[in-house]
């Protein structure tokens, strides 16, 4: 595919010219700008922000704002969205100022004539196949669970087959791509895989052994395709009976991938609000607890949002499970589900998320464990040998999805059983989703002139030429005032100094 | 650019077409004299490389536009072998007078401006970038131009035993001066970090020097055996 245009200045100051790709900062982009561009300009290059942690928090703000425009209008223009490049940025430069030179008013023709010739025009180029339809469209959907040991159950308890005993469901979201290709902060599942680590341990020893079975369901990409994978996973469930279920925990965003100054809080988000005495309200008081002692300043909140059934996009994914009167509920760090944060692809101050997310494990493994074991909530079940750190979340913070590589599978089936991965495939004519293949296409800049340009470059050069031609035609009469300065000089005898001959000396 | 561009840049080589139709060589039919100064230039070239190939070592790792003196020095050292190829031009074309010189140093440069530019404004200069380079070598080959007349002159005079004794260093010391001109003037540019324009204009100053002092001596004799 090749996108050519010219960025002869820029588009902002002059929206008139249609067909013209536009190339931008994104920084300085502002929504209304996105609305002239979509229906006016040709495209629209955008240059993404260097160090995303240095932004104040009004244009963090303007970002995330822009960033949830763009994903959830359609925009009929080629957007490309470039990393931070100093030869990019400078060509972005060149033409902002070229554009302010454009704009002063007080300028006579002869200047304008000038400007309109030595104006630096870029032609861009993107090459790439378009992005064509992958008909092999598919998300995948890994379970497993935590079944406490046979030997174990028969010890503890004589209660018969481990398929009664109540199930508690974590499920998340790897999120896969936002405006660009690229992954988003995965800290839910980063959270995920360190809770199966954690609780693996705990299984492992017959003492501490629980008498629930805990399963873990992770899907690709969330709420950008609207948790088709539990949506698939609901229907085609056959294995892991989902008889007897206690809760459904989902985790959403859990920790915030772009730091804004806010206390932390988190949210839990359910469709009905849990009555006294049910799993969930249970869970809710030890959550608030555990946190209270875990950190400080954060807090704990419920939201109650109904679900809208008429609307076609769910907001959370406990919502999939509750629509099918699983008892569920999602725990957040934001609190509007509409909130940009959800489906960012900017990430700042890794050290920031990495302790924040260590603590979430902390306060939802505690939580989780004393809630299973039904022990007071003031005591610290993971200490000595099956203490947290950063160890158990690091190395899942830049996981990728099971398309791509094993790590999760070879997570869940290191500390879990029934490992099982379905992939969702879009029906073929009536698809739910659809993805685009095209991989990353390169952008080509150049630098070029106007046409005036050239013409005026053969205007100069046929000047030359005649001060050329004219100076060989000139050339005799200077040899021959040379040759009878040299004869001056010389003394020598009698030359031909008549004789018109040609030497070329000047040009 | 465009091919437009391109008809720019090889308009500006028109100054060769200028010397071979208004030298006279046209009326001599010295094409293919000229050519075959042309083959000696490959020739000459060709054992040049063979040479560098062979003796001198190559730092690939210098190409980050550093002027290294040395490798200048050993890299125009070689091209003395350029003044063999043009006395051999002298010595085995045939040619009468000024024809001869023109001869030689028109199908010296022609076959430079081919070999050296050619490639690079076909495939440059036609390409979707601009860049002044393509007009900067094409103005500095009007240079080269009448930088190989000139050397072609020096040669000339070199090799005649009829050269007064008093001129004969003064001969010496312009071939010198033109053969490492590699060194001494990119230096002296380098140094002064002169921008390509203002180069070429240097060039063009040191090229009109040079060829003015051979152009002197060149009359004196030229009058003295009558040609």
């Amino acid at each position: 595919m090749q996108v050519a245009g010219h960025l002869l200045f820029p588009w902002k100051q002059n929206p008139c010219t249609r067909g013209a790709p536009v190339g931008t900062v994104l920084l300085d982009v502002s929504v209304n700008d996105l609305n002239n561009i979509r229906q006016k300009a040709g495209g629209l290059i955008a240059m993404l922000p260097k160090d995303v942690s240095i932004l104040s928090d009004e244009i963090k703000e303007q970002v995330l704002t822009l960033e949830k425009e763009m994903l959830t209008q359609s925009i009929p223009v080629p957007v490309y969205f470039a990393p931070y490049n100093p030869n990019l940025e400078h060509i972005i430069n060149d033409i902002t100022q070229n554009s302010a030179k454009n704009n002063a008013k007080n300028e006579d023709a002869f200047a304008h004539l000038l400007m309109s010739v030595s104006a630096n025009g870029y032609h861009v180029t993107v090459d790439g196949q378009n992005g064509a339809v992958n008909k092999n469209s598919k998300i995948p959907i890994i379970q497993g669970e935590l079944v406490p040991s046979q030997f174990a159950l028969k010890h503890v308890d004589n209660a018969g087959e481990s398929t009664t005993l109540p199930l508690i469901l974590i499920t998340t979201n790897l999120k896969t791509f936002g405006i660009t290709n690229d992954y988003p902060l995965n800290a839910d599942v980063a959270v995920v895989m360190s809770l199966v680590e954690i609780f693996s341990k705990l299984h492992s020893v017959i003492s501490t052994s629980p008498k629930y079975r805990l399963a873990f369901l992770i899907s690709d990409a969330g709420l950008l395709l609207n948790f088709q994978g539990s949506k698939k996973w609901l229907e085609t469930d056959d294995n892991m009976s989902l008889q007897n279920v206690e809760f459904v925990l989902s985790l959403d965003t859990i920790t915030q991938s772009l730091a804004q100054n806010q206390p932390n809080a988190f949210y839990m988000h359910v469709s009905k609000p849990p009555k006294e005495k049910t799993p969930i309200s249970h869970f809710f008081k030890l959550l608030k607890t555990v946190t209270g002692r875990h950190s400080e300043n954060a807090t704990v909140e419920g939201i109650h949002k109904k679900i809208n059934l008429a609307e076609s996009k769910i907001s959370w994914e406990h919502e999939r499970f509750s629509m099918k009167r699983f008892p569920a509920f999602t725990l957040s760090s934001v609190k509007n589900p509409s909130s940009s944060l959800r489906t960012t692809i900017f990430k700042d101050n890794e050290a920031r998320t990495v302790a924040q997310t260590l603590t979430t494990v902390k306060i939802i493994a505690e939580t989780l464990a004393c809630y299973i074991y039904k022990i007071d909530p003031m005591s610290d079940v993971f200490e000595g040998h099956v203490v947290i750190n950063e160890n158990n979340v690091l190395p899942y913070l830049g996981i990728k999805s099971v398309l791509q590589n094993n790590d999760i599978k070879d997570g869940f089936e290191k500390y879990l059983a029934n490992v099982k991965i379905t992939y969702d495939k879009p029906d073929a004519r009536d698809p739910d989703f659809m993805f685009y293949n095209g991989i990353d296409p390169k952008l080509n800049v150049y630098r070029v002139k106007p046409a005036v340009f050239d013409l005026f470059l053969t205007l100069i050069v046929s000047l030359y030429l005649c001060s050329v031609y004219f100076a060989i035609q000139f050339f005799p009469r200077f040899y021959n005032f040379i040759a009878a300065n040299t004869k001056e000089l010389f003394c020598g005898q009698v030359g031909n100094t008549q004789n018109a001959t040609f030497k070329r000396k000047n040009n | 650019m465009t091919l437009y561009h391109f008809g720019n840049c090889v308009a500006l080589l028109m100054p060769y077409y200028f010397t071979y139709k208004y030298s006279g060589l046209s009326e001599y039919g010295a094409f293919w004299k000229c050519i075959q100064a042309g083959c000696i230039y490959i020739f000459t070239q060709l054992c040049k490389m063979l040479v560098l190939a062979t003796f001198f070592y190559s730092d690939t790792s210098s190409g980050n536009g550093e002027f290294n003196f040395f490798a200048e020095l050993l890299r125009c050292s070689v091209d003395v072998a350029d003044l063999l190829g043009f006395a051999l031009i002298l010595s085995r074309i045939p040619g009468k007078g000024h024809s001869k010189l023109i001869t030689a140093g028109l199908g010296w440069a022609t076959a430079e401006v081919v070999l050296s530019r050619g490639i690079m404004l076909w495939v440059g200069a036609r390409g979707t970038e601009f860049s002044w380079i393509y007009i900067q070598k094409c103005l500095e080959s009007n240079v080269m131009l009448v930088q190989h007349l000139t050397t072609a002159t020096l040669i000339w005079l070199f090799t005649r035993h009829d050269l007064s004794k008093a001129l004969k260093p003064l001969v010496s010391v312009l071939l010198a001066v033109t053969i490492f001109k590699g060194v001494w003037l990119e230096g002296l540019l380098h140094i002064l970090s002169i921008g390509p324009w203002a180069a070429i204009a240097v060039k063009a100053l040191v090229a009109s020097l040079i060829g003015f002092c051979s152009l002197h001596i060149y009359s004196g004799l030229a009058q003295q055996i009558g040609i």
